[in-house]
């Protein structure tokens, strides 16, 4: 992989972990809120916002990788995303680590790894 | 019946999903040379390839709603990974994509992780929430 395919895989779960996380902050911090107000809540503060900012750099950055790597290869790399939400959700959110979560972690961390090689 | 709504239900999951992967793959591939500047943007978005995934997302987005309704969330979240079987597989047969052992033996490790995250999913949702998720300051 040449530097540029790797600043744009790392730049890619950047911006798609915080739009992930900011999605989570939009909707728990107006999660009292049912239907249509919860929408109105979502809209009228800025997490909503900044999550679809990131969806859209996500979007040219996801373009830009494929261009450089395999459709087969940057899929797989892309699973690391998954990684590095649920780690990220473990320490903004309080969310918990299971036993299965974190076996699940490391064999994609793993898998990612050996993808890399190739 | 309900468990010919599930299959349908993840199986289209997984078509949206595998359209819209090979269609950015398409629209990389056509708006070559990677120059990230407005002429790159203009010849994303002037061919066709980049609506399709489009479609793709949108149409994954409203099956995974559909289906979150009824499904169980850990095998809907394994379903709404395991695209990426079908992607390497249209892979090699539409980009040349070659079947490396890096890649067999990755991919594996990587399904086998889903498969774990997919029944760790299964084993909580089944349990009343007992730590609610705190939303930071806002």
């Amino acid at each position: 992989m040449s530097q540029l395919t790797i600043i744009l895989w790392m730049l890619n779960v950047i911006v798609d972990t915080s739009g992930q996380l900011a999605f989570k902050a939009a909707a728990s911090a107006s999660a009292e809120h049912d239907g249509i107000a919860h929408w109105k809540h979502m809209l009228k503060r800025p997490w909503i916002w900044l999550g679809v900012i990131c969806y859209v750099f996500e979007f040219v950055l996801w373009l830009a990788f494929l261009t450089l790597v395999p459709l087969s290869v940057g899929v797989m790399l892309g699973s690391i995303n998954i990684v590095v939400i649920m780690i990220a959700g473990r320490f903004l959110f309080k969310e918990s680590l299971s036993k299965w979560r974190l076996i699940g972690i490391m064999l994609i961390a793993c898998g990612v790894t050996v993808v890399g090689f190739e | 019946m309900m468990k010919r709504f599930y299959i349908l239900g993840f199986l289209a999951l997984i078509v949206f999903d595998t359209l819209a992967q090979v269609s950015f793959k398409f629209a990389s591939v056509h708006a070559e040379p990677l120059t990230m500047d407005a002429a790159w943007l203009v010849r994303v978005f002037g061919a066709p390839w980049i609506y399709g995934a489009f479609v793709g997302y949108i149409g994954a987005f409203f099956t995974w709603m559909t289906l979150l309704k009824y499904a169980p969330v850990g095998p809907a979240f394994a379903a709404s990974h395991l695209e990426l079987i079908s992607v390497t597989l249209i892979s090699v047969w539409l980009f040349d994509d070659t079947l490396t052992l890096p890649k067999i033996v990755g991919g594996a490790l990587i399904i086998a992780g889903i498969l774990c995250l997919a029944r760790s999913e299964d084993k909580d949702s089944q349990q009343v929430e007992v730590e609610p998720s705190q939303a930071p300051a806002s």
